[in-house]
């Protein structure tokens, strides 16, 4: 072919490929990405010089000392991580030995294949946004490629895009999904995890707090509760180190009854952290993919990190009832040595109250008249007695020190108490419906089991300190975290705020229907369509008929179109016409000779003047140059003139 | 393998039709997926795979996104041949040995541009060309002319990749035309002198083609006679006369009986073609006598008689 014509639909390609591998910067290495975009950048170096590429022997260990770079980094050439990594690495070596058209060829459809895999770390719009630049600018170098529109392609790629996209929705709609994976692949350990640990010290949630992103959503069936009443419960802390309060799993199994409360059915959609998922004050049952562990905690049975939605039931405000054996008591109530301001403290409150309860009241109560301040950043608490500093002399802190400090006097007390985390409260997006959970609503609070009525009471210490915390949400009672414009560094003004309540729906929105479109979404708009009950191939062939016809409508449109026909041809169909109405009939082939020969009976001033038209025509026609516009335009304008003059004519006779 | 499949298109062109003009329609236009487009279509394969397994939505929509792009590329391919008018032309004849023209034109009355790619196996010859919308194209085949006689235009591939180059859309045609293959000339002094028929006429020379007068086009004037610039400026036909139009002078017998009856076929008609060639570079008047016709000195007699000679087939 010609070479010299070809090489600019090779800059194409590697333009493409440079493209398409842009977000794996952010997700993998930095340095690997930008080797293989120096080497693309290379390679057209190469090729703009026209120099001889390297051999295979200088490219095989090449190879393998980037392949050995990449295992020294992730210790993984598989999974997704190790094998985006090895992918883009074969696609910087395989540019360095594509020579003919088919190499390169090969180049673009790995292009397409690598194209995917910033979808399996993020999938976000913006994702989205970048998959559709890339499948763009690998169809326009598909079109350069085949080298036979060198002039155009842009926008015959657009096209194409835009011709295949109702066929792509509908398939992406009919297809049938799986409801869980083909094979697990080994989880990335390393790749870090937001959301609540299975630890609490100071610091941990404060940390949680200071971040604006969304935790998960929610959308009630009926009406929603009262903010100060969600308490999401996702992980019970019930072993505490004089420092640290973590999870040891001290009941394997429970007896439990839950009494009373208002029943409250809610989808929740959001990202699982270590197979949790937060649900609402006490969970009814174990919603579908999951099961209750003791503590009525979810624990979901896959462990993939991906978004999931599940519908769950609760029973808000009911009574939590269970029988803790002696021994079962024993363990709620341990605590290491040390702090022994508070333990007196606690020994004075449960000699002064009659029971469990009363105990809860006189602790809340010195909570909330002793100039406890609730504050992001308390003084940091030193030494083994950590509880009584805060208790005695800072008297600053947050969720995580009141909920500790009260767990710690319960359990001093004598009553069985553990440490719950969470999120406590929601904001209602009026857009979209839904409620939103961010991390800044990450919470800690306490369980105390009182012997008398044999139930667990949540006690929420903090909502002593900073009543505010409860009912309004953290952002306004701590004036640091009020959601603030950023750059400007002021708060949202008014007008901002249904503009970022659209923002926040249109996530929703694709969260539920994009990225969340799965095996059940599905089943529920085939039922709502009508099209069956079940997704089986009748459904599917009936859904693919059906929607495939809605998908071609564009392509038939795009088929039926009439180009804009060429101003020569329309003169030319105007002249004929014009000559019918003079009864002279003029055929397709006929030439501007034959059409002035046939018109030879007409008067002589119609004649003259068809005569220079046609001569006119024929000089346009016949030459090879390209016509100035203007000409043509203004032979055309006289051309309308004379067909006018015909109709008249004829109208006239 | 490979003989089974010359075999089979061997006997698939037999089955085609002889058409001097075709219009490709969706009966004859055949669609296949390029080497490239089985590539997409695996990888498509192969992201849906990764979909099916890592529950990614947006990853669904690219594998289905490509999948609908190589659905449209197979419309796209078809439409390049849909509609498009092939014709036969007068092809060019020539001496056996020689590699004549096949002539044809491509006719796109639509209003897209077309990529079009001819191909025929005699002669491995591949044309590609680039039509315009509305526009019209000839083309000329090669081929090479093995044997005297008239030879069947080769059978045509039309076959186009355009736009992506994921999907070739093809059709066969077997034009309805033939090339003449005339006997390879072979010089033959001796005889040509013996077979002039000597008349009154003055001798020959530049003088003779003088410009004499002009007179209203008849019947059997050649080309060369024809005053061209009067067509163009006065839109009439008129034919030139010279001072000495060779009219009642002499005239060269070329006979097949100027050979030995020994002499084969092939030879007798070479040589009778190289003294007609030599007749009509000198200008002079011939007769052409073979076994079952006899060309007269006429207008276009050259071709006449080449094509007598082409097509001489002796009952031996």
């Amino acid at each position: 072919m010609k070479h010299s014509l070809f090489r600019p639909a090779e800059m194409a390609v590697l333009l493409a490929v440079a493209l398409v591998i842009v977000p794996l910067l952010f997700y993998l290495p930095f340095w690997l990405p930008a080797l293989v975009e120096l080497m693309l950048l290379l390679r057209a170096c190469l090729l703009l010089r026209h120099s001889r590429l390297p051999g295979l022997a200088v490219l095989l260990p090449l190879l393998v000392l980037a392949a050995a770079g990449v295992w020294l980094n992730l210790n993984t050439l598989i999974g997704r991580e190790g094998g985006a990594a090895l992918l883009i690495l074969l696609l910087g070596f395989k540019v360095f030995e594509s020579r003919q058209q088919r190499d390169w060829q090969v180049v673009l459809a790995l292009g397409f294949f690598l194209s995917a895999i910033p979808l399996l770390f993020d999938q976000s719009p913006w994702s989205a946004l970048w998959l559709v630049i890339s499948l763009l600018a690998l169809t326009w170098a598909m079109l350069r490629l085949a080298g036979d529109i060198p002039s155009g392609s842009a926008r015959t790629a657009v096209q194409a895009l835009l011709l295949s996209l109702p066929l792509m929705l509908v398939l992406f709609v009919v297809m049938p999904r799986l409801p869980g994976p083909l094979w697990s692949m080994p989880h990335d350990s390393h790749t870090a995890q937001t959301g609540l640990s299975d630890s609490m010290e100071p610091g941990s949630i404060s940390q949680l707090v200071q971040r604006e992103d969304a935790a998960f959503s929610v959308v009630f069936a009926g009406q929603a509760p009262a903010v100060s009443q969600m308490y999401w419960r996702i992980m019970i802390l019930d072993d505490f180190d004089g420092r640290r309060w973590q999870n040891v799993h001290g009941l394997q199994q429970e007896t439990v009854q839950l009494q009373g409360g208002q029943l409250v059915r809610y989808r929740l959609t959001g990202k699982p952290v270590r197979s949790r998922l937060p649900l609402l004050e006490y969970p009814l049952q174990a919603p579908g993919g999951g099961v209750l562990e003791p503590g009525r905690l979810l624990r979901l049975a896959s462990d993939s990190d991906d978004a999931v939605r599940i519908d769950a039931a609760s029973l808000l405000g009911s009574h939590y009832r269970q029988s803790l054996s002696q021994s079962d008591q024993d363990f709620y109530r341990r605590l290491p040595p040390g702090n022994p301001a508070s333990r007196q403290l606690a020994m004075q409150w449960r000699m002064q109250s009659q029971d469990d309860a009363g105990f809860v009241h006189e602790a809340l109560l010195h909570f909330r008249l002793n100039g406890y301040r609730y504050t992001l950043t308390p003084p940091l608490l030193e030494g083994d007695n950590s509880t009584d500093a805060f208790l005695f002399s800072t008297r600053q802190g947050f969720c995580e020190h009141y909920a500790s400090a009260f767990a710690f006097l319960a359990r001093a007390a004598g009553i069985p108490a553990r440490v719950v985390t969470g999120y406590q409260g929601a904001q209602y997006n009026p857009v979209g419906r839904f409620w939103q959970v961010r991390s800044s609503d990450a919470h800690a609070w306490v369980e105390v089991w009182l012997k008398e009525s044999g139930e667990w009471l949540r006690v929420d210490p903090t909502a002593a300190v900073a009543p505010q915390r409860v009912s309004d949400g953290v952002s306004q009672s701590i004036p640091s975290l009020q959601p603030a414009v950023p750059l400007m560094g002021s708060r949202i003004p008014g007008w901002l705020l249904p503009l970022q309540q659209s923002w926040q729906a249109a996530g929703f929105a694709w969260q539920q229907w994009v990225v969340g479109y799965d095996a059940a979404r599905q089943l529920n708009l085939y039922r709502l369509l009508g099209l069956g009950e079940a997704v089986d191939a009748a459904a599917v062939l009936r859904a693919l008929l059906f929607g495939g016809a809605l998908g071609l409508l564009p392509l038939l449109w795009w088929w039926r179109r009439r180009p804009a026909m060429a101003p020569l041809q329309v003169g030319r169909n105007l002249l004929v016409a014009a000559l019918q109405c003079h009864g002279i009939a003029i055929l397709p082939s006929d030439g501007p000779l034959d059409m002035m020969n046939k018109a030879a009976h007409l008067p002589k001033d119609v004649r003259v003047l068809l005569k220079q038209l046609l001569k006119e025509y024929a000089a346009m026609r016949y030459r090879h140059a390209e016509l100035p516009a203007r000409q043509v335009q203004a032979w055309l304008g006289q051309v309308r003139r004379f067909a006018q003059q015909a109709r008249k004519q004829r109208r006239h006779s | 393998m490979l003989p089974f499949r010359k075999r089979l298109r061997s006997w698939w062109w037999r089955r085609l039709p002889r058409e001097a003009v075709c219009r490709l329609s969706q009966r004859r236009i055949y669609l296949l997926p390029t080497r490239f487009g089985l590539l997409l279509l695996a990888v498509a394969a192969a992201v849906w795979v990764g979909a099916l397994n890592y529950a990614v939505s947006l990853a669904y929509g690219l594998a289905f996104w490509i999948i609908s792009l190589l659905l449209l590329a197979v419309l796209m391919a078809y439409r390049q041949l849909a509609g498009l008018q092939l014709q036969v032309e007068a092809g060019e004849n020539t001496f056996l040995g020689q590699v004549a023209n096949c002539r044809l034109s491509l006719i796109n009355q639509a209003g897209v541009e077309r990529q079009i790619h001819l191909w025929a196996e005699e002669g491995e010859c591949a044309v590609h060309c680039q039509l315009p919308a509305g526009g019209q194209q000839s083309v000329s085949i090669p081929l090479l002319l093995n044997r005297r006689g008239p030879h069947a235009y080769p059978v045509l591939q039309i076959w186009s990749t355009a736009p992506f180059g994921l999907i070739r859309a093809f059709s066969w045609w077997r034009p309805d035309a033939t090339v003449l293959a005339y006997p390879h000339p072979l010089p033959d002094r001796i005889r040509h002198a013996d077979g002039l028929q000597t008349g009154k006429g003055r001798s020959r020379g530049e003088g003779e083609e003088d410009f004499s007068h002009l007179a209203e086009y008849q019947a059997g004037d050649t080309p060369r006679q024809i005053a061209w610039s009067m067509l163009a400026r006065r839109d009439v036909l008129a034919s030139k006369r010279f001072v000495s139009q060779p009219r009642g002078h002499a005239v060269h017998e070329l006979a097949w009986q100027d050979y030995p009856a020994a002499l084969d076929v092939e030879t007798r008609l070479s040589r009778l073609c190289w003294r007609l060639l030599q007749c009509e570079k000198a200008g002079q008047r011939y007769r052409v006598r073979l076994p079952d016709t006899v060309i007269e000195p006429q207008a276009g007699q050259r071709e006449r008689a080449l094509a007598a000679l082409a097509n001489c087939s002796l009952p031996s």
